[in-house]
């Protein structure tokens, strides 16, 4: 049982720094981003990639928490011109291709067979750096969120001509926060790579894009405690879904594809009755006596 | 002095603005009017830097203004607001007059993680001035009310408030009283005068004659994107031109 305690906490804790990561990005700036599971993707494959070629950790960590922000600019870049929907495909997009990409390239990526990372082997050990890094994204996430630039994001996500004839640049502020969102989600992915032991790419398509955002939704988009709230509600139901499996004769397949068809229920359900989520973003009360 | 000069603008084949040439100085209000369709918010829009002309010249004091860049324009000291309110409907009145604030080092990145002393001198320092421009607008009794939640007349009194933050040198409004109950439209008037006389330059779009006779002290009228004349509005109201292109042709002319 402690076991099984120690192992869904980490996992929470992984998927709640990817819950923080878009909630910045779509809670807060209303980027409509499909792809955030590509810098997860891009951290897990630096730490891969990384170890397959004989480097120390910390190198493939580097290498994740660099090249996530460099993609971000570059998966960004034709949308500036472009309306919010087109985010969501070229986002899409994107994370597709670089999914595609280390299928088809065995050499350098493993290709599906993927490949082996150092993993860390005491899972007390796991938790503990999975909680950490957690605890250092929740801390920049609740910064930004309480700061003046959080303010302005939020002002990008309600009205971009508002903000710049405040005299704001919109797509300067909409790429700052992917590039800090991007860097995150590469630590998670990092971090997840040398939990699990091992990257393939059949961790990183649309389903698992579509868990973070269900997490979100359900949680309070541009709320940060909500956010993980609504990771630990999802992650928690898709772990204990593979107990009710063992208890009642379904085929494995079916439990999972009832899986995600009760993330989707969760969705329709929360876009009917309670858009804002859970735990909704808070007002900020200003308090004159103060000043 | 604000000056557009030689604007022309089409849309396709649709001549929005044919060679239009205003001029708004400091420390007087100057009116945009004329029908539907005139081509009055489009030039507007084209000063604000949302459009681009296809030919004219933009200054402001002897600076060419940026073209086609709002937040260039904002920046360069023009103050815009619309007709329709755009604000931040999700944050409290409060917010939308801080993110007024220019020049913020809280919205930089490394100021926000190293320097949190400094970021919070200048919060403070804003928060101090949004009080006061509230209670000037009298918006004070709802800082924090959901901005959204506001009257229509209140949004525009806010919008104001936001852009007056960065203390333009020049207000672009669009229609400012329409749709306002009469109080409020009372407040404005007496607003826009404070306003001038603290030397900024105002260009003021509205259909309200009431208001553009008393705080206006030369008006544009613009018709079929051409301006059709200018003058007081004593001038204005008296002119046949004018009278025709709101009114129509006399029946037995």
């Amino acid at each position: 049982m402690l076991d099984f305690a120690v192992y869904s906490i980490t996992i929470i804790a992984v998927w709640s720094i990817l819950a923080l990561s878009l909630n910045i990005q779509f809670g807060m700036t209303g980027l409509v981003n499909f792809g955030q599971i590509l810098p997860f993707a891009l951290g897990a494959y630096a730490a891969g990639i990384a170890a397959s070629l004989g480097y120390p950790w910390w190198i493939g960590a580097l290498a994740g928490l660099i090249a996530a922000p460099l993609i971000a600019l570059l998966v960004i870049m034709p949308a500036q011109r472009l309306a919010q929907d087109y985010w969501a495909l070229i986002t899409l997009g994107a994370a597709e291709i670089f999914r595609l990409t280390v299928l088809n390239t065995p050499a350098l990526t493993g290709g599906a067979d993927g490949l082996i990372v150092p993993r860390i082997i005491d899972p007390v050990l796991a938790m503990t750096v999975a909680v950490a890094v957690l605890i250092v994204t929740f801390l920049l996430a609740q910064r930004i969120s309480s700061s003046p630039y959080g303010r302005m994001l939020r002002v990008v996500r309600e009205d971009e001509i508002l903000a710049s004839t405040l005299g704001r640049s919109p797509i300067r502020y909409q790429a700052s926060v992917s590039v800090i969102a991007w860097m995150m989600a590469a630590a998670a992915g990092v971090t997840y790579a040398h939990i699990t032991g091992y990257v393939a790419p059949s961790s990183f398509t649309v389903t698992e894009t579509f868990i973070i955002w269900t997490a979100v939704i359900l949680g309070g988009p541009g709320r940060n405690i909500g956010v993980i709230f609504g990771a630990a509600i999802i992650q928690l139901l898709g772990v204990s879904s593979r107990f009710i499996a063992q208890w009642i004769d379904l085929p494995p397949d079916l439990i999972a594809n009832l899986r995600l068809a009760s993330f989707g229920l969760v969705l329709v359900l929360m876009f009917l009755y309670r858009p804002q989520g859970l735990i909704p973003e808070a007002k900020q009360v200003h308090d004159a006596e103060r000043d | 002095m604000l000056s557009a000069t030689d604007i022309t603008l089409s849309f396709g084949g649709f001549m929005a603005l044919r060679g239009v040439t205003i001029e708004a100085k400091p420390g007087t209000v100057t009116g945009l009017i004329g029908p539907n369709g005139s081509g009055k918010s489009t030039l507007l829009n084209v000063i604000g830097g949302v459009y681009v002309p296809d030919s004219g010249e933009l200054t402001l004091g002897n600076l060419p203004l940026p073209i086609g860049r709002p937040d260039k324009v904002a920046q360069a000291g023009i103050g815009r607001t619309f007709q329709v309110p755009r604000l931040a409907h999700r944050l409290t009145v409060f917010q939308n007059m801080l993110a007024g604030e220019r020049d913020h080092c809280g919205e930089r990145i490394a100021d926000l993680l190293l320097r949190p002393g400094k970021v919070k001198a200048q919060e403070k320092q804003a928060s101090k001035r949004a009080t006061a421009m509230l209670e000037r607008l009298g918006l004070g009794h709802k800082a924090n009310d959901y901005a959204g939640s506001l009257s229509g007349g209140q949004q525009k009194l806010l919008t104001m408030g936001m852009l007056l933050m960065s203390d333009p040198a020049a207000l672009l409004l669009d229609e400012p009283a329409a749709g306002v109950n009469p109080v409020l439209i009372e407040q404005q008037v007496a607003l826009l005068k404070a306003l001038r006389d603290e030397g900024r330059i105002i260009i003021l779009i509205e259909h309200n004659m009431e208001m553009i006779a008393n705080v206006c002290d030369h008006v544009f009228v613009l018709d079929g994107g051409q301006v059709i004349a200018e003058g007081t509005p004593a001038e204005i109201r008296g002119n046949e031109t004018v009278i025709r292109s709101y009114l129509g042709q006399p029946a037995n002319s």
